[in-house]
C-alpha cells in the first residue's frame, strides 16, 4: 500500500512540476496548468462564500471534498504537491532514531491552530452575512408583497424567503467580503513561491527555465516564507500541514464523514507505538484515531509489528475521535478576529478612495472589490506572462492586496496580442478574454478595447520636451493603431542660438490602453518621463477618465 | 483468532472478556447513521457546489437589471397655460420689526407666488393627487447661506412642501445629492430645516441607496448610477432650483438642476455638458418645474460666493416643460444671450421639449 502512495506522491508531484515549468507561452498549448490550483477545495468553497458562485472548473474541488467524506485526508499525502515537498523534506532532514521519532509524531495542541486560521479566513469571506441578515426581513417582506411572486399561501412565504435572501445577499456581497485564504492555501501558496521566487533563482543557476532573467518584486520575503516552512519541517515533521494548513483544516472537517480509516485492533496491539515512528499526520494510531489529522499515509499500517492496524470500512465509532480538538472559545474568537480584520484592513484605504496609480491591473481583470473577493495570490497569471510586467504587489492594492498581480512596467510592458493570463486565471479575478475582446475588434468594435491604465508625459524630463534633444522611441512602440502617442512639430531655438526642429510627444487618452511598452522603452530608465497610471482603466466606470469612453463601457461586457 | 496470540495479547483479549472489539461487524445503527451521514454531506456539498456552479464564468458580476424612472409628467387641459411667470413686490427689511418676521413674509410670499402659479394652471389638484408620494428636488450642491443665491430657497421648498401637502399628498421627499457635504448643504442652506419644519421627509444620499439607470441617451449611452431611492416610491417629481449663472454651461435652472441626482463619476461630465444636460431632458419627465428667481445669481456661478453677485429678481416661474422655464430664465432673468445656452437647442432639436415660445405662457403679479 505505502508503495503504491509513493507512486500517487511521484506523480503528483511531477504532474505539479510539469504544469509548472510548461505554463509558459512557448510549451502552454491547451494543457489545463491550473488544474491543482482549481482542485483544491479551498479555493472553491471560499469563493463560493465571496461571489456567490463557483467559478468554472473550481468544481474540481468538489470531486476533492467527495473524495474525502469518503476515505479521510487522502489529498494530504497522496496529491497534494506542497505536502508532498513536506514529506520529501522531512525524510531528507530526519537525523532522529526511533525513540525521537515516536514522540515528534505524537499529537500536541498547536495543530488546532490551522482550524482557528481557517475560522478567521473564512469569516473575513463571509462578512456579507452580517448586512444580509439585518437587510433581509426587510426584503423577504418586500418580495412578500410585491408582485414578482405568483405563488399563494406558505409556497408564497416560501418563495419570499427564499427571493429576499438571494436578493440581499447579492446586494450586500461588494465591498463586504475579501478572499485570503490564498495566503496559506498549499496550492497557491506554492505555485506563488514556485513563480516568484524558486524557479527564477533556478534559472539563475542554470539558464533552464526562462530565455530572459525574471525579477520579481520584493519577491524574497515569498521565498522565504516558502524555505521557512519547508525547513520546519526538521523540526516538527509536517509542521504546516499538521498546524497551519488552512486547507487541511477544511478537510479535516469534511473527514468526519469518512466511511473508511485506520483501524487499530485493541487485542493484538502491545502498545509498543512504533505505528508513530511514521506517523505523517500526528492522529494518534496507536490510541483513539484522531480521524481529522489522519493523512492515510499508511505508514503506521506497514510499521506495526503485529499486523494490528487496517484500514477498515466502518470501523468501530467508541475507537475514533471523529471532530477536530477544536476550542470553541478559540474558535469564536478566531472567527470574530476575521470578522473585524477585514475591515480594518479594507478601510484604511487603498481599494477604494485612496486606490493607487500603481494598482494597474492585467487586462481582463474585474472591478478591484470583485478582484479582492476572487484572487487568491497563487501568481499563476504572473508566471504565464511573458514580458515579466506582471508583479506581485506589496501593500499598493492595500493590505488585502498582498502579492495579487500588478503591472510594473519598468518591468515589462503588456503584450499586445497576448491574453495568457486571463487564460490560466483559477478564479475569474482575471476573467477569460479573448484577443478581439482586448482589442476592440470585430464583434467588440463599439465597446472599445480594454485599458488597463493610461500614459502621461513628465515634460520635465522628456528629452524632446526638456532637453532638446530629438527622440520619440515612445511613439515608435506604441502598438495600437492609430498611435496613442503622436507628435507635434516645433522649432526652438537652442542655447547655442541655432534653430532645431524637434518632435515633441503627445498622449490621445481615447487610444492609450495603459499597455505601458512607453514606459517601459523610454530612455530616461530610473523615473521614466512617460509612465503609466491607473486611472482610465475600464473595468470600473469609477475609475474611467473621459466621459466618452466610460459611458456605453463601463462593465457593459456582460452583454456581449 | 485463528492466528497464535503473544502473551500480552492474550492478555488483552481477556480484558475484553474473550471477544475482540474489532472483530465485530459494524452495528445496523452505525452502518446507517455513517452512511447517511456521508450521503447527506456529500450531497450538500456536490449539490450545492453544483447549485452555484457558473460555467459561464461571469455569473457573479453579472449587474442587476437598470432601473428605470417613470414618466411623472401630468398633461394639462389645452385652455391652460404651461409656463406661469409670477411677479411680486420686493420685501423688505426694514418694514418688518424682527429678522423672523421678515423670514416668515417670505415664506407666505413664495406660498403664494407657487399657489397663484398653479392656481392659473388650473389648481394644485391638477398635479397633486390625494395618496401622492411626491419628491423634490432643490439644488443644494453647496453648504452656502442661501442669501447667496448658490442654492434652492428654503422657503419656497417649504412653500412647495406645505401646498403638497395640503392638496393631500401621502408623504413629500426632499432629496439632493450635493457636491460638498450633505449634511453641511441641507444645513447651512437652511433647506433641511425649513423641509423638516414643513412636513417633509429629509433623504440626504447613502452609497446603498444608488442603483443603475438606464438612461439611454446621447451623452449617457447605457446607464448611470442614480440616486433612485426616493424615486421607488414616488408618484410626483417636483423640481425646485435656483437660477444662476454657471462657469460652463452658462446657466443653472432647472434642467441641470437634475444633475444632482446622478452618482460619480459625475465630474466627467463636464467633458460634454451641453450633451448630458440635454440628456435630462430625456431622463427626467417631472411633474412641475419651479425656477426660483427671486434671487438671482448674475455671475461667478454656479458657487457665488458675495452678495455682490446676487440680484434681486422677484419672480417665480412655474412649468411643466422645463426647457421652457429654462429658456424663460436665461434670457428674461439671467440677461444671457439665448444663443450662448447650447443645451437648450439640443433639446429642442431632440424634440425632448419646446422653447417657451410656442406655448402658453402667462404672466401675473401677486
Amino acid at each position: 500500500m505505502v508503495q503504491i502512495r509513493r507512486a500517487y506522491e511521484a506523480l503528483f508531484l511531477g504532474l505539479f512540476l510539469f504544469f509548472l515549468l510548461i505554463t509558459d507561452l512557448r510549451y502552454l498549448k491547451g494543457w489545463p496548468v491550473s488544474l491543482f490550483l482549481e482542485a483544491t477545495p479551498l479555493v472553491a468553497v471560499a469563493t463560493a462564500l465571496t461571489t456567490h458562485t463557483i467559478y468554472r472548473n473550481l468544481v474540481w474541488g468538489l470531486v476533492i471534498i467527495a473524495i474525502t467524506l469518503m476515505l479521510g485526508r487522502v489529498w494530504c499525502n497522496w496529491m497534494c504537491p506542497f505536502g508532498i515537498l513536506h514529506h520529501l523534506f522531512g525524510i531528507i532532514g530526519n537525523r532522529r532514531n526511533t525513540k525521537q521519532m515516536i514522540e515528534v509524531n505524537r499529537y500536541r495542541k498547536i495543530y488546532a491552530i490551522k482550524y482557528y486560521i481557517l475560522a478567521a479566513m473564512l469569516a473575513m469571506a463571509a462578512l456579507w452575512m452580517i448586512p444580509t441578515a439585518i437587510d433581509a426581513p426587510g426584503r423577504i417582506w418586500q418580495v412578500y408583497q410585491g408582485t414578482e411572486l405568483r405563488q399563494t399561501g406558505i409556497s408564497r412565504v416560501l418563495a419570499a424567503i427564499g427571493t429576499g435572501l438571494a436578493q440581499a445577499a447579492e446586494d450586500h456581497k461588494e465591498g463586504n467580503a475579501t478572499l485570503q485564504i490564498g495566503l496559506l492555501d498549499p496550492i497557491a501558496l506554492t505555485v506563488r513561491s514556485m513563480t516568484t521566487s524558486v524557479l527564477p533563482t533556478v534559472n539563475k543557476a542554470t539558464e533552464s527555465v526562462y530565455t530572459e532573467p525574471r525579477e520579481y518584486w520584493q519577491a524574497w520575503v515569498v521565498g522565504l516564507l516558502f524555505l521557512g516552512f519547508l525547513f520546519a519541517n526538521w523540526w516538527i515533521p509536517r509542521f504546516f500541514c499538521r498546524a497551519i494548513c488552512p486547507l487541511g483544516a477544511l478537510l479535516g472537517i469534511f473527514s468526519r464523514f469518512a466511511l473508511w480509516r485506520i483501524d487499530r485492533d485493541p487485542v493484538r496491539c502491545t502498545d509498543c507505538d512504533l505505528c508513530l515512528k511514521s506517523c505523517e499526520g500526528a492522529s494518534d494510531p496507536q490510541a483513539d484515531l484522531r480521524k481529522s489529522e489522519c493523512f492515510v499515509c499508511l505508514n503506521c499500517i506497514e510499521d506495526c509489528p503485529h499486523d494490528a492496524l487496517s484500514f477498515r470500512f466502518l470501523p468501530r465509532k467508541a475507537s475514533e475521535v471523529t471532530n477536530p480538538a477544536v476550542g470553541r472559545r478559540e474558535l469564536v474568537l478566531a472567527g470574530l478576529f476575521g470578522l473585524a480584520f477585514f475591515p480594518m484592513a479594507r478601510l484604511s484605504g487603498g481599494v477604494r478612495k485612496n486606490f493607487s496609480r500603481y494598482v494597474i491591473r492585467p487586462p481582463g481583470s474585474v472591478a478591484e472589490d470583485e478582484f479582492l473577493r476572487r484572487c487568491i495570490k497563487c501568481d499563476q497569471c504572473i508566471r504565464v506572462c511573458p514580458t515579466n510586467v506582471l508583479q506581485p504587489a506589496m501593500f499598493e492594492a492595500g493590505l488585502e492586496g498582498l502579492w495579487t498581480p500588478i503591472m510594473i512596467s519598468k518591468m515589462g510592458w503588456c503584450e499586445l496580442n497576448c491574453t495568457l493570463c486571463s487564460q490560466v486565471c483559477p478564479t475569474g479575478a482575471i476573467r477569460e478574454i479573448s484577443i478581439a475582446e482586448k482589442l476592440g475588434i470585430g464583434p467588440f468594435e463599439g465597446k472599445g478595447p480594454i485599458k488597463t491604465g493610461t500614459a502621461f508625459y513628465n515634460h520635465g524630463r522628456c528629452l524632446p520636451w526638456a532637453m532638446d534633444t530629438s527622440c520619440v522611441v515612445c511613439e515608435e512602440v506604441c502598438p495600437v493603431s492609430p498611435k496613442a502617442i503622436f507628435t507635434r512639430n516645433v522649432e526652438v531655438t537652442d542655447r547655442w542660438g541655432a534653430t532645431i526642429e524637434l518632435k515633441r510627444p503627445y498622449i490621445d487618452p481615447v487610444k492609450c490602453i495603459g499597455c505601458g511598452i512607453c514606459e517601459h522603452e523610454c530612455p530616461v530608465k530610473d523615473d521614466p518621463a512617460v509612465y503609466v497610471t491607473a486611472i482610465g482603466e475600464t473595468r470600473d466606470k469609477n475609475r474611467s477618465l473621459l466621459l466618452s469612453l466610460v459611458d456605453g463601457q463601463g462593465q457593459d461586457w456582460v452583454s456581449i | 483468532m485463528s492466528e497464535k496470540l503473544t502473551r500480552t495479547q492474550l492478555k488483552n483479549l481477556e480484558r475484553f472478556g474473550g471477544v475482540n472489539p474489532a472483530d465485530q461487524p459494524p452495528s445496523r445503527r452505525q452502518f446507517i447513521s455513517q452512511l447517511g451521514g456521508y450521503a447527506a454531506a456529500a450531497g450538500v456539498a456536490v449539490g450545492g457546489g453544483i447549485l452555484l456552479r457558473d460555467p459561464w464564468g461571469m455569473e457573479g458580476v453579472k449587474p442587476p437589471p437598470p432601473v428605470r424612472l417613470k414618466d411623472y409628467s401630468v398633461s394639462l387641459p389645452p385652455s391652460r397655460p404651461s409656463l406661469v411667470v409670477v411677479r411680486t413686490r420686493p420685501i423688505r427689511a426694514a418694514e418688518y420689526a424682527s429678522r423672523d418676521e421678515e423670514l416668515r413674509a417670505r415664506e407666505d410670499q413664495a406660498f403664494a407666488m407657487i399657489q397663484a402659479a398653479l392656481e392659473a394652471m388650473g389648481g394644485v389638484s391638477q398635479f397633486i393627487r390625494k395618496g401622492d408620494v411626491v419628491v423634490l428636488k432643490p439644488n443644494v450642491a453647496f453648504d452656502k447661506n442661501p442669501d447667496l443665491g448658490a442654492t434652492t430657497q428654503p422657503d419656497t421648498v417649504a412653500a412647495v412642501t406645505k401646498l403638497c401637502l395640503g392638496a393631500g399628498a401621502r408623504k413629500v421627499i426632499v432629496a439632493d445629492n450635493p457636491i460638498n457635504n450633505p449634511e453641511s448643504c441641507f444645513f447651512k442652506t437652511k433647506v433641511g430645516e425649513a423641509a423638516v419644519r414643513a412636513g417633509a421627509e429629509l433623504m440626504l444620499p447613502k452609497e446603498s441607496y444608488f442603483e443603475e439607470l438606464y438612461i439611454g441617451g446621447e451623452t449617457i449611452t447605457q446607464t448611470w448610477r442614480m440616486f433612485y431611492r426616493p424615486f421607488r416610491e414616488a408618484t410626483k417629481v417636483i423640481g425646485i432650483s435656483p437660477v444662476k449663472d454657471h462657469n460652463l454651461c452658462k446657466a443653472t435652472v432647472t434642467l441641470k438642476n437634475w444633475y444632482g441626482l446622478l452618482g460619480n463619476p459625475r465630474n466627467q461630465f463636464h467633458q460634454n455638458i451641453h450633451g448630458i444636460i440635454s440628456d435630462f431632458a430625456l431622463m427626467m419627465k417631472p411633474t412641475l418645474v419651479i425656477a426660483d428667481g427671486r434671487k438671482l445669481l448674475m455671475r461667478n456661478g454656479p458657487t457665488g460666493g458675495s452678495l455682490n453677485d446676487v440680484k434681486p429678481g422677484d419672480t417665480m416661474v412655474v412649468g411643466t416643460d422645463h426647457t421652457a422655464v429654462d429658456s424663460w430664465c436665461v434670457s428674461r432673468l439671467l440677461e444671457k444671450p439665448r444663443h450662448e445656452i447650447l443645451y437648450l437647442d439640443k433639446v429642442i432639436e431632440r424634440r425632448l421639449g419646446q422653447d417657451w415660445r410656442p406655448q402658453w405662457t402667462q404672466e401675473i403679479t401677486v
